[in-house]
């Protein structure tokens, strides 16, 4: 079908031509710097702790460590195994303490709880700390991303 | 559409800029082609400001991480050597288009009456770019660039009476030390870009009061050359010069990625082989030739007064050369060439 007349003029279509192709290599120029600014920050596979660093670790209490750039939060429990979290908060990311005497994670930025499970008992928490995996493996304990 | 744009019309008033840049003229004649410098400077300093700022993301000036995080930059951050190598390059080819509208504009003498006050800011921007490369050098803080800094900031020692205070403020005291550093680093992302930033506003502006300048030559013959309107013919061949050395710059910046020395150590030796960027090596090679004592004036002294009495006389070129139609104006076109000449010969005898 021939159409009476153009639906858009010779000039309209150059200039979507010239507008595509400027936002074309914009975006090829764009996009390397968007990688760049936002770097990877990839958390750890695994982080090693010498056994004979934690001997002095009573039960009931908690080490930190460096998960990557978030602090990590080892517990020993009463019976002497040890339990992980990431030490940061469910509801803003704050870092979060732990309280011995009452047995409670505490995060000050809102007033959030968890009890020693890691598991949000009050405030605006909205889910429960992150466990991470921790097993023995010869003269070490090993911590690792939850499968 | 048409409501929107007349509702930031009534608030900003753009209309008299836009109404200005369609009626504006560009001049075609022989020395067309130098109109051309000017906006690619400008393409370069864009370049120099995102690439820069995208850089002091991850740059940290201090003694003891600066170096290491500029290898983290080109090692870790992905793509960060190219943004380092075009922020290089792209100073390189900035400082080198500088040179080149220069020299068009002092020989085509586009600096006559009425732009005289158009040359001084560009002489501004040149001391400005100039500073924003040496402080620049400074802060990847290996061998190199502590050795060179050292001697960049001990030359104005040797001027009577301000020299010491001078080199005292450049420093942060008698040494370079972690202090400069800071100070470097402070003067180079923020004092020197908004000094040029401002400078800049002043030279665009005057540039568009006056008008495109056109040379003696085209002037003589009286009446009005061809024109070539700025929206969008010239425009349009501007941006297409902009993606020509775009493609250039990136090429060479893939190729030639600048390397990183050692990190500088404030009590080791200085290493063989310090030179400065390439666009001091004209003054580095004249302070070599100077003699240790000059008719019983120190040596370097004298060699520093002339730098600075040689500075001055490009900065008010226009007021020396104030009959660029007569002889006089043809001897001081000689001296520019013979300026040029000197640097020339000067630059690739320091290479040797």
């Amino acid at each position: 079908m021939k159409l009476p007349y153009s639906l858009f003029s010779r000039r309209a279509f150059l200039n979507s031509l010239i507008g595509g192709w400027v936002a074309a290599l914009g975006a090829a120029f764009i996009s390397p710097l968007v990688k760049y600014i936002l770097p990877p920050t990839p958390e750890p596979d695994q982080v090693s702790l010498p056994l004979a660093g934690l001997k002095d670790l009573a039960a009931g209490s908690v080490q930190g460590f460096a998960w990557g750039n978030k602090p990590g939060l080892l517990k020993k429990a009463e019976d002497g195994s040890f339990i992980a979290f990431v030490g940061v908060c469910t509801h803003l990311d704050c870092n979060v303490t732990y309280i011995t005497e009452q047995k409670r994670f505490y995060c000050a930025c809102h007033k959030g709880w968890y009890d020693e499970n890691g598991i949000n008992v009050a405030g605006p928490p909205p889910s429960p700390l992150r466990r991470l995996d921790v097993s023995v493996e010869g003269d070490a304990l090993i911590v690792r991303k939850q499968a | 559409m048409k409501n929107l744009r007349a509702w930031f019309e009534e608030r900003l008033g753009l209309d008299a800029v836009t109404g200005f840049l369609e009626k504006k003229e560009v001049p075609c004649h022989k020395y067309t082609i130098l109109y051309y410098t000017g906006s690619s400077i400008l393409f370069f300093l864009g370049i120099q400001i995102v690439t820069g700022v995208l850089l002091a993301f991850y740059y940290q000036p201090t003694l003891a991480e600066a170096n290491a995080s500029v290898a983290r930059i080109a090692t870790e951050m992905p793509l960060g050597w190219l943004i380092r190598s075009v922020h290089s390059w792209s100073a390189t080819f900035m400082i080198a288009l500088v040179f080149v509208h220069l020299l068009g504009v002092a020989l085509t003498k586009a600096y006559r009456k009425p732009r005289e006050a158009t040359w001084i800011t560009g002489a501004l921007l040149l001391a400005a770019s100039l500073a924003s490369g040496f402080t620049g050098y400074l802060l990847p803080w290996d061998e190199l660039s502590l050795a060179a800094t050292k001697v960049g900031t001990n030359l104005p020692k040797s001027i009577p009476i301000v020299g010491a205070w001078l080199t005292g403020i450049m420093r942060a005291g008698d040494d370079v030390t972690g202090d400069t550093l800071s100070r470097f680093f402070i003067f180079h992302v923020s004092v020197l870009p908004l000094a040029l930033v401002a400078i800049l506003g002043v030279h665009l502006f005057l540039v568009q009061r006056h008008g495109m300048s056109v040379p003696l030559e085209e002037e003589r013959k009286g009446g009005k050359g061809p024109v070539l309107p700025f929206w969008p013919n010239f425009a349009y061949r501007e941006a297409g010069v902009w993606l020509i050395l775009l493609g250039l710059l990136v090429t060479i910046a893939v190729f030639f990625a600048p390397g990183l020395g050692p990190r500088a150590d404030l009590m080791a030796p200085a290493p063989e082989g310090i030179k400065p960027e390439w666009y001091f090596l004209f003054m580095f090679q004249t302070l070599k030739l100077f003699p240790g004592r000059i008719l019983g004036l120190n040596g370097e002294m004298v060699a520093v007064l002339v730098m600075i009495a040689g500075m001055g006389l490009v900065a008010f070129l226009p007021f020396l050369d104030d009959r660029p139609a007569e002889r006089k104006g043809k001897i001081i076109t000689g001296l520019v060439w013979a300026g040029l000449a000197y640097a020339v010969a000067m630059s690739i005898w320091s290479l040797l």
